[in-house]
This record gives structure tokens, C-alpha cells and sequence, in this order.
């Protein structure tokens, strides 16, 4: 259970309303962590907009965006966000064994990974661990394929995915039942290093029915 | 130097968000000048964290403290000073931000418990986010209102995202107000 409860559409103002409204007509759904920020409308509408920008086409595109996120929230142990963006990156193309190949180090050789993915993917681990130790190799191989706006986007996405996860994670906010069932990849690939998350983990895969 | 060039002549769809930037900060950060190439994300990324700083559910001198122990907590060095500051300028004694260091704010008569308790959740968060515990959601409640708690957790994890960006691309802002504070 959340530590907070959530604001159900009926129960929200007319900012949080506007909020879900396009949350729904963008997802299908109004996710569980939107939900959890209709304590604060005015806090939620500048926040989710960040979202609604990177989730979708740019000035690089929503699939290079799916890998960061998938990486950025990885390497957080963010069981909510990475399952959501492994069915969002599924379908937008990346396929299991490409996000399988995501976990730790195992991208810089894979088959599925073109080079300035890597090097896109290089410069996320080190922005989420250490932002003041990212060598100078790394930039050079990032600005061998991007220009000035994408590497603020490949920046910003990183940055607003670890915002966003550490933000749901804080507050408890569970997966949606509508999950339920769902085969993790990236987790199965690499269990979680938090032994927290690894409860959560653990606790979602129990709820999973024989097939 | 920064790693992407900073943008001052504001880029087709930027022009609102950067007088937007003037009218709040007094002058456009360079942190709104590195984002400036890319539109969307300029845009997006300033308005949240222009709604982030001043007055709010919570005091902007408390928000202040949250940012500053945020950055300290996740190792960030991105306008570090310039928070220092306008802490010192919204009545935020030197002693306090002394006792914000380290582990000392935990044993210092200068700060509440409600707010002992907001320094416990930046300390956790940062060490791991998935496991705060029940007990002390449940110790914030009794101090904090849930809308209160929403704006605490987005201010710790909005600056959380600040400080990677900023340090990721190399930006540094001295100073982030340039306009009297009183004017927000």
C-alpha cells in the first residue's frame, strides 16, 4: 500500500481532473503514481508536463528515450518505472533480448546495440552514479553522434526519469493491477542490488499466476 | 565550460520561457541557457522548476533547506552557493545552514522535529529511495498535511534531477536571483 492515499478523478479539482484527463488520453490510463500527486495540483501539472515532453518523438527519437529510461531506472532499482517502460518500449520495437541486454555492462557488446547507442547508454551510467567523474571519452563518443539539443534531451531524460522514480519509490506507489502477470525482463536479467526492491520484486512475481 | 553551448538569444518556442525566467529570477540562468536548444525540454523542465522555488505548502526558506541538504545528500554541486544564499536572504541563520551538515542538523536545537523528519526522508531517499520506512511516512504525517508532503518529496527529488543536470552538463550558477526575492 502507498504511504499516501490517491486522489480518484471524482475527488480531484478541476487541475487534477485536467491532469488525468490527459494522462488518459495519452496512456489508456490513469497511472497509480499520477493518482498520488492530486494532493498537489499546482505541483503536478508542471511536473507531468516534463513526462508528456519526453514521451514522445523529439529531437531524438521515443525509442533511443525508451533505452535511457529503461537504463536510468534500472540502475535506480525502480521495479514500477522499468516494468511500465518495458511493455512502453515493446512497443515501440526494442525487443526482450535488446532490453535483456541493458542490465550492467552487457549493452557495450551486445548484437542489439548500435554504437551510438552505446555511447548514449555509456554517458546514462555515469550521470546516474557519478556526474562529476564522466571521462572525456565519453563525451566525445556521445557528441560523435548527437548535436547540442540531443544531448540535453539525453541528459534531461535521465535526470527526469531519476526524479520521477525516486518520487514514486519514496511514496510506495504500487503497479497497477492491470500488471499482473506481466514477465519482467530486465529484473530477471539482473536481480535488484536493494534489498528493498528485491521484497518488491520478489512480492510481484508471487502475485503472478501459474501458467 | 559547459558541454552543450549556451543559448542566449532565446530559439523559436523558448522566447515565453525565457521572459518567464527574467520576470522570476531577475536574468536567465545558465542552466535555462543550456537546456536552450532543445525546446520542449527548456520549456517543461524551467516552468517545474520555477514552480518548485518560492513560497508554496511549505515556507521557500524550508524549501531552501530541502534543496540544499538534497544537493549535499546526492553528492550535487550544481548552484549549491546561490541556495546558500537565497536561504540566507529569506532569515535562514548561518548557524542553521552550519547544522544542515553532515549528521549535525540531528542533534541541533535550531531546526523542528517536522523538519528532522523531512532531513531523515532526503537522507534516505538518497542511500534508497525504495526502502523508507512506514514509521517514518507515518511520523511525517503527524507534522505534515498530504498536499504538504506531495510538495516536500517533489522538491527533494526535483532538485535530485537539477543537480544530475546541471553537473552532467557542466553548468554553474553563482547566483540564481538577481531581482530582490521579495518580488516572487
Amino acid at each position: 500500500m502507498a504511504h499516501l492515499p490517491y486522489v480518484e478523478y471524482d475527488d480531484g479539482d478541476a487541475v487534477t481532473k485536467q491532469i488525468y484527463d490527459k494522462t488518459e488520453a495519452r496512456f489508456q490510463m490513469v497511472l497509480n503514481i499520477f493518482k498520488i500527486t492530486g494532493h498537489a495540483p499546482e505541483m503536478a501539472e508542471k511536473m507531468w508536463e516534463i513526462f508528456f515532453d519526453i514521451l514522445q518523438e523529439g529531437d531524438i527519437s521515443w525509442y533511443d528515450k525508451e533505452l535511457l529510461i529503461l537504463k536510468a531506472t534500472k540502475m535506480g532499482d525502480c521495479f514500477y518505472c522499468v516494468t511500465q517502460h518495458e511493455a512502453v518500449s515493446a512497443r515501440l520495437g526494442v525487443t526482450p533480448e535488446k532490453q535483456a541486454d541493458i542490465v550492467g555492462v552487457e549493452y557495450q557488446n551486445s548484437p542489439h546495440y548500435e554504437p551510438n547507442e552505446v555511447a548514449m547508454l555509456d554517458l546514462c551510467a555515469h550521470v546516474v552514479l557519478d556526474p562529476e567523474n564522466i571521462p572525456w571519452e565519453t563525451w566525445e563518443a556521445v557528441k560523435k553522434y548527437y548535436n547540442d539539443a540531443q544531448i540535453v534531451e539525453i541528459v534531461a531524460t535521465i535526470g527526469a526519469y531519476l526524479q520521477v522514480s525516486k518520487f514514486g519509490d519514496a511514496l510506495g506507489v504500487e503497479l497497477e493491477d492491470v500488471w499482473v502477470g506481466h514477465q519482467p525482463v530486465l529484473f530477471n536479467a539482473e536481480p535488484p542490488t536493494s534489498k528493498a526492491a528485491q521484497g518488491h520484486f520478489e512480492h510481484f512475481i508471487s502475485q503472478t499466476p501459474n501458467v | 565550460m559547459a558541454v552543450v553551448k549556451l543559448v542566449e538569444k532565446p530559439i523559436a518556442g523558448t522566447e515565453a520561457v525565457y521572459q518567464a525566467s527574467e520576470e522570476f529570477f531577475g536574468h536567465v540562468p545558465n542552466l535555462v541557457k543550456a537546456l536552450g536548444s532543445n525546446k520542449n525540454m527548456c520549456n517543461s523542465i524551467t516552468n517545474f522548476m520555477i514552480q518548485s522555488l518560492g513560497e508554496g505548502r511549505i515556507s521557500w526558506a524550508f524549501k531552501e533547506l530541502i534543496v540544499l541538504k538534497t544537493l549535499k545528500a546526492m553528492n550535487s554541486h550544481y548552484s549549491y552557493g546561490a541556495h546558500e544564499k537565497i536561504a540566507g536572504e529569506l532569515g535562514v541563520s548561518d548557524e542553521k545552514l552550519g547544522d544542515l551538515q553532515n549528521s549535525l542538523w540531528e542533534q541541533s536545537p535550531h531546526f523542528t522535529e517536522a523538519e528532522k523528519l523531512v532531513f531523515h526522508l532526503i537522507r534516505q531517499i538518497a542511500i534508497d529511495a525504495n526502502d523508507v520506512q512506514a514509521s517514518l511516512w507515518e511520523r511525517l504525517k503527524e507534522h505534515w498535511d498530504y498536499g504538504q508532503l506531495i510538495e516536500i518529496n517533489a522538491v527533494i527529488t526535483t532538485f535530485l534531477m537539477i543537480g544530475r543536470v546541471g553537473d552532467a552538463l557542466g553548468v554553474t550558477d553563482s547566483v540564481l536571483f538577481t531581482k530582490p526575492l521579495s518580488n516572487n
